[in-house]
């Protein structure tokens, strides 16, 4: 008994001393094993874990339809520090009260001062919603269209690669290897298409099938004072289920490439992003999924441009930006075989104000000028969104 | 019975040098910095000054000086940096919060208690690393004791980057602080 308390004495003096993080609590001895809930309530696990998250409440109001009123997005996030070099970090999601996804699962491991593994459940790292998508980031109170069809945020896979910073350079960077999209479901319908571009092909980590791998690279640079510059890749087939595999158009190929920059420096922010996504084998995905009418475009484009300017005066907490942001996402930018869509090039003006009453915590409002170059969507009714979003 | 009196000596021999180690781990690990951070430290410190048999030693404060300081600010952690003498300047090794972890910094002051470097010794999470980059750090370079940066005005962020960044500005502040409250009280 003497032994075990001058052993935890000791071990105490040396944590409190040194001020690490406490290891977990699984012992050599079971006796002395207790669990997660047991942890948290000792208190010890304090150092180790983090709690956070995000969440956004729209209300969209279409002219002349009914608006719909949503708890849009609730997302808790998880951290765990197992020691210095090893961190889990896991989001779970409530979208629209109901479904429940996980958004992100994975485990970093730092192997040295520039690089650190990574695996499980990720975001792609592309463009700037992907990544930075807490509504408290970014003005309107919906994301961006571009970086709901083309980027489809939010795009995460399962996947594992490295991911690490110069700052030396002030260059970051992330490199992985991913599952790709699924191009149908079991019932044979085409989940990729010309009216939502590759947004229903995500697999979010759910059964994915895996055939292929697919490739993301992204560069980040922050060494200019205010200014961030991001490039984006993204290489690869989509992963067809096994009875499909051999037929013709079961899959195409992906190539993307992404540029994005944001500037803030004083009351004044801008950012912009732009898009091309190219797909081979789009011609026989359409042959085959002619009688859904998958109108899958061979090449999409997309960018934008934002500009906003805070009101208030930078002594305040709270910032009152005023926005405006002009967006292109053309998803039928080319078409091989099929006559191009002119419906689907599609513009939005979306112009706004952004209240942030203190740090973490936005009132939102926007009115969305929306149109596209072709016939059909003429009577596209604009809309006025309101939201409040949290982040902590 | 001879056993008996060998294992009766032997648990008391354990127990004294039990005893005798937790007193050395306590004045080892509560009075110097852990051993990665120190090597971290020396290097920046002969890096920056030029000079590698630099000494290094704790700021002697008054028990009266100690308590006008903030909690955030330690001073144990204040080292005097002179070579053969000379001083050269001086340096504060301490941590802040990140996302959803904790970083090492140092802020070095040059002999007039100006800040002349600062650097992130430690960055121990994936997200806000970016405060370690060498021209952002520079922000911080010239900063009086008597100042008070404000994050957006003085100090520009990094996007992405808010939460670190908006701790290291809050953690320099803090120092600035300190040694401003230090030089008041004649400790310098």
């Amino acid at each position: 008994m003497k032994k075990v308390i001058t052993l935890f004495l000791l071990f105490m003096v040396f944590s409190t001393s040194i001020g690490q993080t406490i290891k977990d609590s699984i012992q050599s001895s079971p006796k002395n094993q207790i669990n997660s809930a047991q942890r948290i309530l000792s208190g010890n696990a304090g150092k180790a874990i983090t709690i956070g998250g995000y969440a956004q409440l729209d209300y969209n109001q279409p002219e002349g339809s009914n608006g719909e009123i949503d708890v849009h997005r609730l997302v808790i996030l998880f951290g765990y520090k197992f020691n210095d070099k090893t961190q889990f970090v896991t989001e779970i999601e409530y979208e629209h009260v109901n479904e429940v996804f996980v958004e992100q699962a994975f485990v970093n491991y730092s192997i040295g001062n520039n690089i650190s593994l990574r695996g499980g459940l990720m975001l792609v790292p592309f463009g700037i919603i992907n990544e930075f998508h807490e509504p408290t980031t970014f003005n309107g109170v919906e994301r961006p269209n571009l970086d709901g069809f083309i980027v489809p945020t939010t795009w995460r896979e399962l996947g594992i690669g490295v991911n690490g910073k110069f700052n030396d350079i002030s260059l970051g960077y992330q490199a992985y290897i991913f599952n790709g999209f699924k191009p149908a479901d079991e019932d044979g319908n085409p989940l990729l298409t010309g009216i939502n571009g590759f947004r229903g092909g995500r697999q979010k980590g759910i059964r994915s099938v895996v055939n292929s791998p697919t490739f993301a690279v992204k560069l980040d640079y922050y060494g200019v004072q205010g200014l961030r510059l991001g490039l984006s890749t993204y290489l690869g087939d989509t992963q067809a289920d096994d009875e499909v595999e051999d037929l013709e158009g079961a899959n195409v190929g992906i190539a993307m490439v992404g540029l994005d920059a944001r500037y803030r420096k004083q009351r004044f922010s801008a950012r912009g992003q732009f898009v091309y996504a190219s797909i081979s084998d789009s011609k026989e995905y359409n042959i085959l999924y002619s009688d859904a009418n998958s109108n899958l475009g061979s090449a999409m484009l997309g960018w934008y441009v934002e500009g906003a300017y805070n009101l208030l005066s930078l002594s305040k907490d709270q910032k009152l930006d005023i926005f405006a942001r002009f967006e292109n996402y053309n998803t039928h930018f080319n078409t091989d075989g099929i006559e191009k869509n002119k419906a689907y090039n599609r513009y939005d003006l979306t112009t706004g104000l952004s209240y942030h009453i203190a740090p973490g915590v936005v009132v939102k409002g926007d009115y969305q000028f929306k149109d596209n170059e072709g016939q059909k969507y003429e009577d596209v009714a604009n809309q006025l969104n309101l939201g409040i979003g949290v982040w902590f | 019975m001879y056993l008996f009196v060998l294992i009766k000596n032997m648990v008391i021999m354990k127990q004294v040098k039990l005893i005798l180690s937790l007193v050395l781990a306590f004045t080892l690990a509560a009075f110097s910095l852990p051993e990665k951070l120190e090597k971290k430290v020396d290097k920046e410190l002969a890096s920056y000054f030029e000079e590698e048999n630099y000494q290094k030693t704790a700021v002697d404060i008054s028990a009266e000086a100690k308590q006008k300081l903030n909690k955030n600010f330690d001073p144990t952690l204040l080292f005097k940096i002179t070579h053969n003498e000379k001083l050269l300047g001086y340096a504060y090794v301490g941590s802040a919060p990140s996302k959803t972890a904790v970083f090492d910094y140092m802020v070095i002051f040059n002999e007039d208690l100006i800040v002349a470097k600062s650097k992130v010794l430690i960055y121990r999470e994936e997200y806000g690393g970016e405060i370690g980059s060498k021209r952002w750090l520079k922000q911080f370079n010239g900063a009086q004791k008597t100042d008070e940066l404000k994050f957006t005005q003085d100090i520009i962020g990094i996007s992405g980057a808010t939460i670190s960044a908006t701790s290291m500005t809050n953690a320099v502040n803090n120092v600035l602080k300190g040694v401003n409250t230090l030089y008041d009280n004649n400790m310098f």
